[in-house]
């Protein structure tokens, strides 16, 4: 579905992201794992066609992304739950959901809006429960739900998450990996960021790795959990040490 | 005939190209960061890793070849720390020193599915006994079938190192269906069945995957015929990593790379250019999946063909035409690969000297394949008493046989014989072909 070939990625001078090949096939959850700074945000970004300067492939199904602004990849079937959630504040739950739906509005699908507004409820239903209220005052859990809700109105194909499980109680941890658990059940593709790769790579089919905005190891996501080099990459350790731990 | 893995092995062409460059990508840069020979080897080139967009760019990497194995041993090569090894492996090497090589957890998984999905292709199943009879050469190969076949759930009687004789015995007591063993020792084997009396009727064996050497289609015809059974030929590398690589399907159209986890090229031997397809050349392979001990770009010496368009078995493996000479100067015998350097070593190692006139000769008694070194008697080698030059041979052979794994004879020479002789200090092969039709 999601196919990238060679991406290279540039902040100034800085290459963060140099050579990563990786794809996505329909209906499989991918994990995309790493530390700090080792350049997952910044995929993520060039794929959504939040950062235009970037060199390589990127394609979904066959079509290129190249040179598309934000709103017309949105509209190819690709949304992004942001890292750290960027919810619209002051606005009510309700209207942030809305506004996921933004580029349909323009389509005329407002029955189809419904019927979504509908089962993203249903998917969580504390968010029924607190539809009035202003998104800001909802708990961490809550907004990372209706960050999640809102990528939902866009109808994706692909869902992108960034670090949905931040900065979250590993309760609710348990329960947004479930949602996307439940979510890949009903079909939809997924790409999954995070820093806490034991929890993503237990939901996720398979798994990349990523050093210094390169990848480093991929497989089959039970095999990557076993690994003793994922521990050491998730760690952000490094291989300094050769004979570690044996003379 | 069913496919062990066919979500792999018949994956759609273009998702393989896709997964093929992937895993690359990620074995280069896991190599170029942990792996100091792999980072030199490129950084003389100029070439950093993200510099192989395509798999044909592969080929601005220069090659690894064995020699490399030794000037790295023992961990050298290795690309994981080694507490995450939980398998050393030992071969001979062309040096005195031997190749070793390191498998994780994961890459012995790997190979379990590998030889699995060969021996899958050959029908082989939870209602066979499987008996594995190699070279000692081959030793390492015995673990990988043994963990291969429990993954078809067949019954396996591992690589025991046993007389022919023995082996027959356990072939027929046990009621044996399928035999692991090279074509040397398949054919030795058939012809101790008739020595015997033996009615290869009252055998129960029905294949034979034969290992190590390039198919003889005599051979193969005969064992057809004369034991009436089915065989499989397989292709693998005796240092590293394994067996069964590749693989023949029920088509019979050549061998099926294991592409998911090897990607082939063929080169020529000379220019060390990539060939197009079809024509013959030089395999060399790059591990995709591999994790303790990757290769890059390594020198098989197995001169192969790459087969064009696709086989009626489904496979979208792409696949091998195995050819019957090498592209370098080792020979196989019994399966096991023999370099005459390392004969050389050896004999220096053992005598103290390394001889003025020697000979390696391959040979063939009864079937059996052996190496004949002939060593000519000057005053080094010379003692008044008979006993002492017996002495001689028979230490001498012992070590020989043991260290490279094949069995080795001795002869000591006058100075006649190697008269008139052009001695090149190579491997001579004398075998006689026993099945030309």
């Amino acid at each position: 579905m999601l196919r990238v070939r060679n991406l290279k990625c540039y902040y100034g001078k800085i290459r963060a992201i140099n050579g990563v090949s990786l794809s996505v096939r329909p209906r499989e959850l991918i994990a995309l794992i790493g530390a700090n700074g080792a350049g997952k945000s910044t995929l993520l970004q060039a794929i959504c066609g939040l950062i235009s300067h970037w060199e390589g492939e990127i394609a979904l199904e066959k079509a290129s992304l190249r040179g598309l602004k934000p709103p017309a990849i949105v509209q190819r079937g690709i949304s992004l739950v942001p890292e750290g959630r960027l919810l619209f504040a002051p606005m009510s739950v309700l209207d942030n959901l809305r506004l996921g739906a933004y580029v349909r509005y323009r389509r005329r699908e407002h029955h189809r809006i419904a019927e979504d507004l509908e089962s993203v409820m249903e998917l969580f239903p504390v968010l029924r429960e607190r539809a009035a209220q202003p998104a800001g005052t909802l708990s961490g859990g809550e907004q990372q739900m209706l960050a999640i809700g809102r990528a939902l109105m866009a109808r994706p194909r692909l869902l992108l998450l960034d670090e949905p499980s931040m900065g979250l109680a590993p309760f609710l941890v348990r329960l947004i990996l479930d949602t996307l658990v439940q979510l890949r059940e009903q079909g939809m593709t997924i790409l999954l960021i995070e820093q806490n790769a034991r929890a993503a790579l237990q939901i996720a089919d398979r798994g990349y790795v990523l050093e210094n905005g390169q990848v480093v190891l991929d497989g089959v996501a039970g095999d990557l959990l076993a690994d003793q080099d994922v521990k050491r990459a998730y760690l952000g350790k490094d291989y300094r040490e050769f004979y570690e731990g044996r003379a | 005939m069913p496919i062990w893995n066919a979500g792999e092995e018949c994956l759609d062409l273009e998702e393989r190209a896709q997964l093929q460059l992937e895993r690359l990508q990620s074995t280069l840069n896991r190599a170029y960061k942990n792996v100091p020979f792999y980072r030199n080897l490129l950084q003389e080139k100029g070439i950093e890793p993200a510099r192989i967009e395509t798999l044909t760019d592969l080929q601005y990497i220069p090659f690894a070849t064995r020699e490399h194995f030794s000037d790295n041993y023992p961990y050298g090569l290795f690309a994981v720390p080694l507490r995450d090894v939980v398998r050393i492996h030992t071969a001979q090497g062309t040096a005195l020193k031997p190749t070793v090589s390191g498998y994780t957890k994961q890459d012995l998984l790997v190979w379990r599915e590998l030889v699995a999905r060969s021996l899958f292709a050959a029908g082989v199943s939870k209602n066979d006994i499987l008996q594995i009879d190699v070279d000692p050469g081959l030793i390492n190969w015995g673990q990988a079938y043994k963990d291969g076949a429990e993954a078809v759930e067949s019954s396996v009687i591992p690589l025991t190192i046993l007389t022919p004789e023995k082996q027959l015995m356990l072939l027929r007591d046990y009621k044996t269906s399928v035999l692991i063993t090279s074509h040397s020792a398949a054919t030795q084997m058939m012809h101790l069945v008739f020595r015997s009396n033996l009615n290869p009727n009252e055998l129960a064996l029905r294949t034979v995957v034969l290992v190590g050497e390039p198919p003889d289609a005599g051979i193969q015809d005969r064992l057809k015929h004369e034991l009436h059974v089915k065989t499989w030929v397989h292709y693998g590398l005796s240092e590293v990593p394994g067996p069964a690589l590749a693989f023949e399907c029920e088509a019979r159209q050549g061998l099926h790379v294991s592409e998911d986890h090897f990607l082939p090229e063929v080169v020529d031997p000379t220019t060390g250019g990539v060939v197009p397809e079809g024509v013959a050349g030089e395999l060399v392979l790059t591990t995709l999946t591999t994790r303790a001990f990757p290769l890059v770009r390594f020198r098989t010496g197995d001169r192969v063909r790459l087969l064009p368009g696709a086989c009626p078995c489904g496979r979208s493996l792409s696949r091998i035409e195995w050819l019957s000479s090498r592209t370098d100067e080792m020979k196989v015998i019994r399966g096991v690969k023999v370099h005459h350097q390392q004969i050389a070593y050896l004999l220096e190692r053992t005598l103290g000297f390394l001889p003025n006139s020697y000979r390696f000769l391959i040979r063939s008694e009864e079937l059996r394949d052996f190496l004949e070194v002939w060593l000519k008697v000057d005053e080094a080698i010379f003692s008044d008493e008979v006993k002492g030059m017996e002495r001689l041979c028979l230490r001498l052979g012992k070590e020989l046989t043991q260290e490279l794994g094949v069995p080795v004879k001795i002869r000591l020479k006058e100075e006649s014989s190697f008269q008139s002789l052009q001695l090149s200090h190579r491997i001579e092969d004398l075998r006689a072909k026993p099945f030309e039709p």
